[in-house]
């Protein structure tokens, strides 16, 4: 049997990160992915086409509708459509269990969700990793700004981010290439908000979208739908990007339809010497072995192979001594906001299917006379302009010949914003083994989580204060909404941002967290953990790119260690 | 837009889909693609046959679809096949509560036509037609805003409605002809709409 120097498990955002460092360093990598491969270019086979060659004209797949019979999960999305339905996973064939509603998006193929994610990239500040430190809820990040600052930017150079620099401590800057522009309607309620509120910036969106050509990648040509992969490779996604760099080393072995059901671990070494595989196609089990093992197979994904992996010194999930295996699961909560009408403008317009809209980062609670006292920690804003469309018509009376005629020019302009906030680390956020196994013997995950009176407080701020600027800004009609029914139902229900992390947090103390500040379990020294499932607290910001800066960083300090001879 | 049925979850979505990008759909420019290949997304092949509705109520269909959005300097409703996308949604995307219920809501149009004037809705003429579809939008759509829920039996129009205004902007001859898919390339944020003169599809 071949021993590789290094297994990856996943190859999403993170896997593809740390098969291209891994490589790159001269190691033999193997990457293991339980899904189907994905072919840049070939595979993208609703990319560019237009509405009326898809039957159902791109219609949104509704929990109900026919096309989400097996996808009554991932359905409750509204990403989830006739265009994309391809790039997530079928719920039927990979079921788990809700305590009460938790929303586990997961796309389940090579590339993961970089083929279907939001792009949104923004830095984390000493701001979000002091926070735990300050306030005492979760444990102390191990590392600080300063430690992954210049990952940051490695990662920003490679991945290509479009942006604008604001200068701002809670949101540093990176290595942005051009931004792109707002529109008329955005650059109007930008300049409201920003005159009524001194020290609130409305920016573009921080997107990992190229505006210049990068590495043989093409700048972005504006079709619109990311999410159905792109050619051009203009978005970041593993195909686009890391897996190309991966395979030039020429040291890339890739293993699609192959299912981890656990790590196999030598109590006597203290070390994981491979893993366990299902053919995700036969069902036959086989074994890869290797000097370092990465675990990058989604939040829930990575820690259900941990909790499986059990043996006499770690009964309760390898590298689990602390008992904090599986806790502290966080998501951002989303869906509060404002929208409103914006007057007059009428002969603007923009033109390009832009895949972004504005920010507005946090200015709560940043030790200023904004803080508030009924919530700790604070939000962002997403959110962008635009004119009516012809779905307007259906919601006015009227058809005919003067239908027809109104719908032929765009409607007035509207603007939008949502928060999306911070969420507490809580220890009774957890997932566990269910007693039910799976098609590949792997216990089903059954997950508890739920907002807490932290989360609930906030949004409460978001909606209103959404409002309050947009009222600012001069737009009419303004209506709040929080898409959140309350404990045990549906609608803004945790999962549902797709930003679920902890589980596997990063710490100081082996007692109390699982992986030491470079992603490396502190009880087993050859295993690191670097997607989601390290975070310690989660900011408010998106989080992808903080998970790729700490797998480049986890790699960088993995070789280090090999070449050591520590590991 | 979005044609589903729950309804708070997709409000909150829509707004959404604003702030995302609002790129909700993003036909490609038919100029890149060759004639035939055209033709046989716009026009049924001669095997082309419904499978929900019968002929009857496919012509019914088709009929209110061609008055919601008829022809003028550009073809209407019937001609972009709004008809034939209203069967493929009820055949392959509905849930088969919501299609009974459509299907009943054109019975109930035939049996108002029948109740006015003694015929089925397509035998009307064209006045009588207009004049009822008139008063199934009037009660859809009052003009006091109310807020109790809408009655159910107001359901079927404003969901035709809809069907017809997607099924037809979403189509060749309402995406390309009507209106136009924004061009690939550049993006501008801030363009004069007398250089467009359209909204895009």
């Amino acid at each position: 049997m071949i021993t590789y120097d290094a297994i990856v498990i996943g190859s999403g955002i993170t896997g593809g990160w740390a098969a291209k460092e891994l490589t790159e360093k001269g190691l033999q990598t193997l990457m293991i992915e339980r899904g189907r491969d994905v072919v840049h270019r070939k595979d993208y086979i609703t990319e560019h086409k237009p509405s009326w060659e898809l039957p159902l004209r791109d219609a949104r797949l509704s929990v109900g509708t026919k096309g989400a019979e097996e996808y009554p999960i991932q359905a409750r999305t509204g990403q989830f459509r006739e265009s994309n339905k391809h790039f997530f996973i079928k719920d039927a064939k990979n079921p788990y269990v809700e305590d009460k509603p938790f929303t586990w998006i997961q796309g389940d193929q090579v590339g993961g969700k970089s083929l279907i994610w939001g792009r949104q990239v923004y830095r984390w500040s000493d701001l979000d990793f002091e926070a735990n430190l300050k306030d005492g809820h979760g444990v102390d990040w191990p590392i600080r700004y300063a430690d992954i600052a210049p990952w940051y930017s490695y990662v920003e150079r490679f991945i290509g981010v479009s942006g604008e620099k604001l200068g701002l401590p809670q949101l540093p800057d990176g290595e942005f290439q051009p931004p792109m522009e707002m529109n008329a309607g955005e650059k109007l309620v930008k300049a409201g908000i920003e005159r009524a509120f001194p020290g609130r910036h409305v920016t573009i969106g921080r997107v990992a979208i190229l505006t210049q050509a990068l590495n043989g990648r093409l700048p972005c040509h504006f079709c619109g739908p990311c999410e159905r992969g792109c050619s051009t490779g203009s978005y970041f996604s593993s195909q686009a990007s890391t897996l190309p760099a991966a395979r030039a080393t020429g040291k890339l072995t890739l293993l699609p339809n192959s299912v981890v059901h656990s790590l196999i671990y030598d109590a006597g070494k203290n070390r994981v010497t491979g893993v366990r595989v299902v053919d995700a196609v036969t069902k036959q089990t086989r074994e890869y072995n290797a000097r370092v093992v990465f675990l990058c197979a989604s939040t829930l994904g990575t820690t259900r192979v941990l909790l499986n992996s059990k043996s006499p010194r770690f009964p309760n999930g390898l590298a689990n001594s602390s008992g904090v295996l599986g806790h502290y699961l966080m998501d951002h909560h989303f869906l509060a906001g404002a929208s409103g009408s914006i007057e007059g403008l009428l002969d603007h317009y923009y033109q390009g299917n832009r895949p972004n809209g504005i920010y507005i980062p946090r200015f709560r609670n940043l030790g200023d006379d904004a803080s508030r006292r009924d919530f700790v920690r604070g939000f962002g804003y997403q959110g962008g302009a635009g004119r009516q469309g012809w779905g307007r018509g259906a919601g006015e009376r009227g058809f005919g010949v003067e239908l027809k005629r109104q719908l032929h020019d765009p409607g007035t302009w509207s603007m939008g914003m949502t928060g999306f906030g911070e969420c507490l680390p809580r220890e009774d956020n957890y997932v566990e083994l269910a007693d039910k196994t799976d098609d590949f013997g792997i216990p089903l995950l059954k997950i508890h989580c739920t907002w807490s009176d932290n989360e609930l407080a906030m949004r409460k701020d978001m909606a209103a204060s959404a409002a309050e600027m947009l009222e600012a800004a001069g737009c009419k009609n303004v209506h709040t909404y929080d898409a959140y029914r309350g404990s045990g139902q549906l609608g803004a229900e945790p999962g549902f941002a797709i930003h679920e992390m902890g589980t596997a947090r990063m710490g100081r103390d082996p007692k109390t967290s699982v992986l030491n500040a470079y992603n490396q379990a502190h009880d087993v020294p050859n295993l690191f953990v670097t997607d989601g499932a390290c975070m310690a607290s989660s900011s408010c910001v998106n989080p992808s790119i903080t998970y790729m800066a700490l797998t480049a960083r986890a790699c960088d300090h993995a070789v280090e260690e090999l070449k050591r001879g520590n590991l | 837009m979005e044609h589903d049925d729950l309804i708070t979850r997709r409000q909150a979505l829509s707004r959404v889909a604003i702030l995302l990008g609002g790129a909700i759909s993003a036909p490609t420019l038919a100029g890149a693609l060759d004639a035939a290949t055209r033709r046989a997304w716009t026009s049924p092949g001669p095997d082309w046959a419904p499978r929900t509705l019968d002929p009857g109520q496919l012509e019914l269909v088709a009929v209110m679809a061609d008055h919601i959005i008829p022809q003028t300097d550009t073809p209407g409703g019937r001609a972009a096949g709004v008809h034939r996308f209203v069967d493929a949604l009820l055949s392959d995307h509905y849930p088969a509560a919501e299609r009974d219920r459509f299907v009943a809501g054109l019975a109930d149009v035939n049996a108002q036509a029948r109740s006015r004037h003694g015929k089925a809705f397509v035998e009307c003429t064209s006045d009588q037609q207009v004049a009822l579809l008139t008063a199934l939008d009037e009660a859809a759509y009052p003009t006091v805003q109310i807020d109790s829920p809408r009655p159910p039996e107001t359901w079927f129009f404003r969901r035709m409605k809809e069907l017809t205004l997607v099924g037809y902007y979403t189509s060749q001859i309402g995406a390309t002809q009507e209106l136009h898919p924004s061009p690939f390339g550049a993006y501008r944020g801030d363009i004069p709409y007398s250089s467009v003169g359209r909204a895009w599809s």
